[in-house]
């Protein structure tokens, strides 16, 4: 069987800008989510969050595409800016690259066929902009304030605007979740599969098995994988907090707030971010002498099946499954693995939920395998969650180092959090589970 | 050796009604599901019908299970309705099948936001001489009026969820949501799925509606829809040199896959056998469909590859055919690139597109073209292109044109090209041993 290694990592998250500044702060156990003032969430009783340092999407982006910017959402410019540094980080000299240099492939840089490259990026329910949508309505109101669809159809005055024709022509692309795919599959002309997994939390995982599969059948050399959402938005505060899961105690206190598997966690804290991996068949990687991060080689997933669409399974028995058919995939055993990263949402029941799971899959040997939830010190990127717990831990294999999970003094019963002083591991176990019920298992090897 | 994958169960809900045998019987007498919209009050939008799915009582269809799904989205509900037709008609509820081997790959959309109450909130909280919202004022509001379930509910992983609770279906659980490409890809996928030997059965298809305000105000923005106000069930014309445009529609798909050892196993009924997969990406441009038909082209032909069948062996193409210009025009190019050594030219290829009587079913419309597919094997009837009147020289081929036509059918090929650029294609063939 052809397999499967990443050769790439294009990283974005409130610890920073690519992958160096993302693992050193994993590394240092620091925290980056902060207080919560992109916009004002006075009304609403969470606000913290994880947000990305400010960037220039346009420094990522070739000239030629730079207009399509403008019908970008956030969720859509955080992929193309993790793909455009994944691609440079394995050194695929795709059509973005060749267009602002280096404009030969020379020096190590390797130009892939297009047609056997594969693009598989998790995205979530993209936010309605406020501003905007809201701009365009107060243009078609009745004298109560609410909605007037006849004046949003078309204006009485037939000389003046519709409500709706105060929206850019291309509104509805901003908001399609399968644009995240598309912007990055045109800009680095990928023409191999390309799909949208769309599974919150669990999404990248799901997203990088399937791309993996593709490339194990011979469907495709590469493919850029991996997922990025913006949770830290009006909207998305607004449901998680109608839902009571996010974190109320630590307003004053921002960096202390997210503390998954622990007896003192208070709920989750909304982030953005992701990460875009370049994962490749081991050959093509080899003969083009790529650096080789790790190699994945176990996929598992399950569904919950819960009785209820917000609360999760409390018996863990489905994402423990995942773990099992992920182990059996990898042909290793339950202690084999050094080093578990978590979902730590930091919501007390789905801590215990993942908890039971991860005592069902590893039984004993739990006691000895540190587990880290990276989730602590950024909060929750909804798809982008597990494609950076995957960078984390192709980074451990790579490192050889294990970071330590803070906020850790009171962990719940049956689990050893990472200190940050275990010893390197051979295996990393990734495990999400989606707050929808959708739980992804992926094993990565250290590849030496 | 790889594992074969067939189909044992079909269920859908759509424009022309909500059972199998209803439906086809319309499609085969080229009925029309498209009519002034309902939904909401379109009458001055610039399109003012669509094609919605009628008298859909969700409480009676789903009957005692119905209030576990009560605060689903209008398309979760399509997507658990349409896979308790295929679960029941598949005969899965009498199999011993650990829930751990049976999965779920749906490709379907987000449900609409919960409009009323998102455009009071956002309309009372806007500061007009400031020209910007209070988002003091739009958080305590939409806090007090906002219902938590229909919030979460419109999440694209929901008909997931859903279907997961209603059968106990713990497998595999995957999601994708690439426009109009999905359900395709979804069961393209599922079939993968199996025959790596990751799952024994798949409940597979879309689901979607986007008939709502800002659904036909993003489409009507694009210019993308027909806007025939005069005479709706006309207004969808693919193929035809007069097409203007797409019509929106809404429904569900839903078929049941298994490993062929696992179907023969239990004696399951075998519909057809998935013969091959094609997926692909046009990485031309998010607006446009690549003029050429790259991607088009080169999912049909990874799709044939995969299902090791030479051109001369597809008998009937679902093609996917929205009626806009730049689609028919592209697909039949594609088509005739792909089919350009077919013995007797692509011209002897059958081609039709169901969109003609029941709109565009966006994320839903694979799924629901694939079981047509299986149909028009299963009674060896193709059915028609409805409002074909007047030839366009780009759109040469034979698109059974208003009526349903006998033809032989071992193998069809199902086409579904999504909006930003993901192509998918699909081959089912009869079963045999």
């Amino acid at each position: 069987m052809r397999r499967v290694v990443i050769s790439g990592l294009g990283t974005l998250s409130p610890h920073g800008l690519g992958t160096a500044a993302f693992w050193e702060a994993l590394l240092a156990g620091k925290s980056s989510i902060t207080a919560l003032t992109s916009f004002d969430a006075s009304a609403f009783s969470s606000r913290v969050a994880g947000t990305i340092p400010p960037f220039k999407t346009n420094d990522y982006v070739p000239k030629s595409y730079r207009k399509a910017t403008r019908i970008m959402a956030r969720d859509i410019v955080l992929a193309v800016v993790a793909a455009e540094m994944s691609v440079r980080d394995a050194h695929l000299a795709t059509k973005s690259v060749l267009e602002t240099g280096p404009a030969e492939t020379v020096g190590g840089w390797f130009k892939p066929s297009g047609p056997r490259v594969g693009c598989n990026i998790g995205a979530g329910l993209i936010c309605a902009d406020l501003e905007e949508i809201g701009g365009a309505m107060v243009t078609a109101r009745n004298e109560d304030n609410t909605l007037n669809l006849g004046k949003w159809g078309r204006s009485e005055d037939v000389t003046l605007t519709s409500g709706m024709e105060n929206l850019t022509p291309l509104w509805l692309l901003k908001y399609l979740p399968n644009m995240l795919a598309c912007h990055v599959s045109i800009l680095h002309d990928t023409q191999g599969p390309s799909n949208t997994i769309t599974c919150g939390q669990a999404s990248a995982g799901l997203a990088l098995g399937e791309a993996m599969r593709t490339i194990q059948r011979d469907g495709a050399d590469l493919a850029l994988v991996g997922g990025c959402e913006s949770k830290v938005n009006p909207m998305a505060l607004m449901r998680w907090s109608l839902l009571g899961r996010l974190s109320e105690k630590n307003n004053e206190t921002p960096g202390a707030a997210c503390r998954p598997y622990t007896t003192d966690a208070t709920g989750a804290v909304l982030a953005e971010g992701g990460a875009v991996l370049t994962i490749e068949e081991l050959e093509h990687a080899r003969k083009r002498g790529a650096t080789i991060y790790a190699e994945v080689i176990g996929l598992g997933s399950s569904s919950s099946a819960s009785h209820s669409v917000v609360e999760p399974d409390a018996s863990g028995e489905a994402p423990g499954m995942a773990i099992r058919k992920a182990l059996k995939d990898a042909q290793i055993s339950p202690e084999q693995i050094g080093l578990i990263i978590a979902p730590g949402h930091a919501i007390p029941e789905w801590d215990a939920a993942d908890v039971k799971a991860l005592v069902f899959a590893f039984g004993p040997a739990l006691g000895k395998i540190p587990v880290l939830a990276a989730r602590a010190g950024i909060g929750d990127c909804g798809a982008g969650s597990q494609a950076l717990d995957m960078v984390a831990a192709a980074m451990s294999l790579h490192t050889g180092k294990i970071p330590p999970s803070i906020h850790g003094e009171k962990p719940l019963a049956g689990i050893q959090l990472s200190r940050g002083d275990n010893a390197a591991a051979e295996y990393v176990l990734v495990l999400a589970t989606a707050l929808g019920g959708q739980n992804s298992a992926v094993v990565l090897q250290r590849y030496a | 050796m790889r594992k074969r994958v067939v189909i044992t169960g079909m269920g859908w809900v759509t424009p022309l009604g909500h059972d199998v045998e209803t439906v086809w019987r319309r499609m085969l007498a080229g009925d029309s599901g498209i009519e002034s919209t309902t939904l909401f009050d379109a009458r001055t939008f610039p399109t003012t019908f669509s094609a919605e799915v009628k008298n859909f009582d969700a409480s009676k269809i789903l009957g005692p299970t119905y209030s576990q799904h009560q605060k689903a989205g209008r398309a979760t509900l399509f997507a658990v309705a349409a896979a308790q037709q295929a679960w029941a008609s598949s005969g899965m509820a009498a199999a011993k099948t650990d829930p751990y081997s049976v999965g779920i790959y749906m490709g379907a959309g987000e449900s609409g936001l919960d409009f009323k109450n998102f455009t009071d909130v956002t309309l009372a909280s806007w500061k007009d001489a400031e020209k910007t919202l209070d988002l003091k004022k739009w958080g305590d509001l939409s806090m007090q009026t906002m219902d938590t379930l229909v919030e979460i509910e419109q999440e694209p992983s929901m008909a997931i969820t859903h279907i997961a609770m209603e059968f106990n279906a713990r497998g595999p659980a995957l999601n994708c949501l690439t426009a109009c490409a999905a359900s395709t890809q979804a069961i393209g996928e599922a079939a993968e799925i199996i025959r790596h030997g990751d799952a024994d059965v798949m409940i597979t298809g879309g689901a979607h509606s986007m008939i709502h305000p800002f659904g036909v105000t993003g489409f009507n923005r694009l210019t993308a829809l027909s806007t025939f106000n005069d005479n709706p069930r006309k207004a969808c014309r693919p193929f035809d040199a007069e097409r203007g445009g797409f019509v929106l529609g809404e429904g569900a798909g839903v078929v049941i896959l298994e490993s062929l050892e696992h179907a023969q196993a239990r004696g399951a009924t075998i519909l057809a056998e998935i013969a091959g997969y094609g997926s692909s990406a046009d990485a031309y441009a998010v607006t446009d469909q690549h003029p050429e038909g790259r991607g088009a082209i080169v999912a049909m032909n990874e799709c044939l590859r995969d299902a090791g069948m030479s051109v001369d062996q597809i008998d009937y193409i679902n093609a996917h055919g929205t009626g806009t210009k730049v689609n028919d025009s592209t697909e039949s190019w594609a088509i005739k690139e792909v089919f350009a050594k077919r013995q007797g030219g692509p011209i002897t290829i059958p081609i039709s597109s169901i969109k003609s009587m029941m709109g565009h079913l966006i994320a839903a419309a694979g799924a629901v073209e694939l079981i047509t597919c299986i149909l028009a094997m299963r009674d060896g009837i193709l059915p028609p292109t409805a409002n074909y009147s007047m030839p366009d020289p780009e759109c040469d081929l034979d698109y059974v044109p208003n009526t349903a036509r006998r033809a032989t059918v071992n193998a069809a090929m199902s086409n579904s090209f999504g909006f930003g650029g993901q192509n998918d294609t699909i081959v089912v063939k009869k079963f045999a041993i």
